[in-house]
């Protein structure tokens, strides 16, 4: 199963990595909106199960690439993460089709709870 | 001009004295008026009484004069004898002692036996004389006024007749009357003179009062009782034939008697007309006199003549020009003083009012201890009161809207610090919870590294609890309100905290106010704000104490009117230290110990309480225990629209 990571930090790459990884999961990283969309539209290389999006990136956001992603394959799960949780970022999440909303940071259990159960239900459409 | 309180004052006051002054100036002169020109034309009604007393007086002289002759040894027997030498005599003395201008003897026949005068001797010719024949023809003596007229006169004596002419000085319009001024107008006598029972003749006499300067005079002195006016008697008499003046000492501009002049066509008619009495104020020649006349008759009852005494005016107008000066003078006085008095007052009215106006200004350049002066007595006195209430009001609500100010500048700069701070914060964390519990996975540790890290894992974890009550705090989210029942919010938030109280052995009691008003307001937030005091106050209450949570309606503490609800939540705990009472709400002040809380739940609480438009208060007291007031306001009547 792979999953696409997509935040600015790099300990924040490199966190989920660890943890995903230990857990026998695909890693993707993107520091990016714009790599992440570059690896997505990569002609032949199959498509994430799962997005792991960051909020506030420089140049586009977490909501844009949300937008683009929707647009394309609408049924590509997507797990928001966001340092500053307001009620407003998490209302734009659920709105631009976000499964679920993690707060960082997270403890590892937290994370492999998260996004084991938003496997879960994309694997029972 | 007239705006100024100042000039208010004063106008008013001047006003008030003029008003009393003119008032009993029109009071006191007409009172005056009345009394001394009253008092004047009383006084010459009765000297008009006592002036004909004196006629009547002479009238009785004369007669008497004239019976004592009559009865004179020998008389009858001359008169029977007409022995013309012994009459004469007996006539001139009579006429020297009585002071006769005329007198003489009529035979039973009408025929004079002897007379005074040049025409004594005339003897046994009738006699034109009325008085005598009246007596004559009654048998009875006869006294009273006559009119005789020149001829009778010429026939006594041309002297008289001479004396009696008298000038009248405007003859050309009163040509008609001319002839009257030669008539005289005379006080006579007459008796008849008897023989047994006999009539054997009749005496008369009289005395002519044309130009008789000594009857007018004596009865003026009499009633001037020494008293004059700038030189002048002030009071007059006359004596009229008819209209015409002949015997008076009323006088010309000149000075000479006024002799021939005639009476205002006014007093003629009332007095020679109808025959009364006349009285009252009248222009007399040249003067203004207070008089009286009354109508003289004729022994055939005809009105002949008048009678008049005067007294002259100008004597009692002085005397109200004089007491109207005084009156005039005293309101002069009355209202200068007033207008000191004015000054004076509106200074000492002014004066203070000015020093407010001052202090106002002070005021309003920022002053909060204005300089009022010092504090009066009375009404004054309680305006300065009340303006240093007002201001000293001013300037704790504007302390309290400026704490309230800083307050929420002090929550805005902490949360946009701590919304920074969380998420520059959060990533790296990310990297350290992540490690740390990776790390914690591994099998092959050993206890002092698995101690390590989970005091690693133990401190992440706090510094991740920190971050999130920074964002919590920095949150301030919006409002969703709803109409909701204080009591079943405040039950249902005692309700979640019963079992904690219960453990720590502390009472919790809630006592629902009645009919309180349905308040809107955000559920979850304030449920959050009475979670955070009633939580506060377990923890500052220990065991067997006692917390109790009321709730009542209750208007706005903070001066304004409004209306709303009250929740307070008192404990028995140890009370909140002086010094820590300002800093209460302050961002991250806490007593509690390090890892006990953040500093930032009653900040948060106050936030949420303020954006309903409500307040919190806290009254405290060491050892005794501590109360968290919330006022919330009913929507519609408590929010600041």
């Amino acid at each position: 199963m792979k999953i696409l990571v997509v935040d600015d930090e790099g300990i924040v790459l490199l966190s989920c990595r660890r943890i995903l990884e230990a857990e026998g999961f695909e890693v993707q990283a993107a520091p990016s909106v714009d790599e992440a969309l570059a690896l997505l539209d990569a002609p032949g290389a199959p498509l994430p199960s799962l997005l792991l999006v960051d909020v506030k990136m420089p140049v586009h956001d977490g909501m844009y690439l949300m937008r683009q992603v929707k647009a394309k394959h609408p049924q590509l799960p997507i797990v928001v993460m966001s340092g500053y949780p307001t009620d407003e970022t998490v209302e734009n999440a659920a709105i631009f089709g976000a499964a679920t909303f993690i707060a960082k940071p997270f403890t590892p259990g937290e994370l492999l709870d998260t996004v084991l159960s938003v496997a879960r239900k994309g694997n029972k459409p | 001009m007239f705006t100024s309180i100042r000039s208010k004052l004063i106008a008013s006051l001047l006003g008030v004295t003029l008003l009393v002054g003119a008032v009993s100036l029109w009071t006191g002169v007409h009172l005056l008026k009345k009394h001394v020109i009253g008092e004047a034309a009383n006084r010459v009604a009765l000297d008009l009484n006592a002036g004909s007393e004196m006629i009547q007086e002479r009238i009785r002289l004369i007669r008497t004069a004239l019976n004592i002759t009559s009865l004179g040894s020998g008389f009858v027997g001359s008169v029977e004898a007409a022995d013309p030498n012994d009459l004469a005599y007996r006539l001139s003395r009579l006429a020297h002692h009585a002071k006769l201008d005329f007198a003489g003897i009529l035979g039973t026949d009408g025929n004079i036996l002897s007379r005074l005068g040049p025409n004594a001797k005339i003897q046994r010719i009738p006699a034109e004389n009325p008085i005598g024949r009246m007596a004559l023809e009654r048998q009875s003596s006869v006294e009273g006024i006559v009119v005789l007229t020149r001829e009778m006169l010429l026939h006594e004596d041309p002297e008289l007749a001479e004396r009696a002419r008298i000038a009248i000085p405007d003859l050309g319009a009163e040509a008609a009357a001319a002839a009257e001024a030669t008539s005289g107008l005379a006080l006579a006598a007459a008796v008849p003179i008897f023989e047994g029972s006999r009539v054997v003749g009749v005496l008369y006499g009289g005395q002519l009062l044309n130009r008789d300067e000594t009857l007018v005079d004596m009865v003026r002195n009499r009633l001037s009782q020494g008293e004059s006016y700038k030189g002048r008697p002030i009071a007059t008499a006359t004596v009229f034939l008819n209209d015409l003046r002949i015997a008076t000492n009323v006088t010309l501009p000149d000075g000479r008697r006024a002799v021939g002049t005639r009476v205002s066509a006014e007093v003629k008619a009332a007095v020679l007309d109808q025959g009364r009495r006349w009285s009252g104020r009248a222009w007399v020649l040249s003067d203004w006199y207070i008089t009286a006349y009354e109508p003289l008759e004729d022994i055939f009852g005809r009105r002949v003549g008048m009678f008049y005494v005067g007294t002259l005016e100008a004597k009692y107008t002085d005397i109200l020009t004089r007491a109207l000066t005084v009156f005039i003078l005293i309101t002069g006085a009355g209202m200068i003083v007033a207008l000191g008095f004015g000054v004076l007052l509106a200074n000492r009215i002014m004066g203070p009012v000015h020093r407010l106006i001052k202090a106002s200004r002070q005021v309003s350049e920022g002053s909060l201890t204005p300089d009022v002066g010092p504090i009066k007595e009375g009404e004054f006195g309680r305006l300065q009161k009340t303006f240093l209430e007002m201001v000293a009001a001013v300037g704790r609500r504007r302390a309290a809207s400026e704490d309230r100010i800083i307050q929420s500048e002090k929550q805005a700069s902490v949360g946009r610090l701590a919304a920074g701070v969380a998420h520059e914060i959060n990533n790296p964390l990310t990297g350290v919870l992540t490690y740390t519990h990776m790390l914690l996975r591994r099998k092959d540790l050993n206890t002092e590294m698995r101690a390590d890290l989970e005091t690693i894992a133990a401190a992440t974890e706090r510094v991740r609890k920190i971050v999130k009550g920074l964002l919590d705090f920095s949150r301030q989210t919006k409002l969703d309100p709803e109409p909701t029942d204080i009591n079943r919010l405040v039950g249902a938030t005692v309700g979640l905290l019963e079992n904690q109280a219960l453990v720590k052995g502390v009472a919790v009691k809630f006592m629902a106010g009645e009919n309180l008003p349905m308040v809107t307001l955000d559920r979850s937030q304030m449920q959050s704000v009475l979670m955070n005091l009633i939580i506060n106050a377990l923890d500052a209450t220990p065991p067997g104490g006692q917390i109790k949570i009321f709730t009542a309606p209750a208007l706005s503490g903070d001066g304004a009117v409004h209306k709303g609800v009250e929740i307070t939540v008192a404990d028995t705990g140890s009370g909140i230290p002086a010094e820590h009472m300002d800093k209460l709400f302050d961002p991250f002040f806490t007593t509690k110990a390090v890892g006990q809380g953040t500093g930032l739940g009653l900040s948060v609480s106050q936030g949420i309480v303020q954006r309903h438009q409500g307040h919190i208060r806290v009254q405290s007291e060491m050892g005794k225990g501590t109360r968290f007031f919330v006022w919330l306001p009913i929507e519609g009547t408590g929010g600041k629209s």
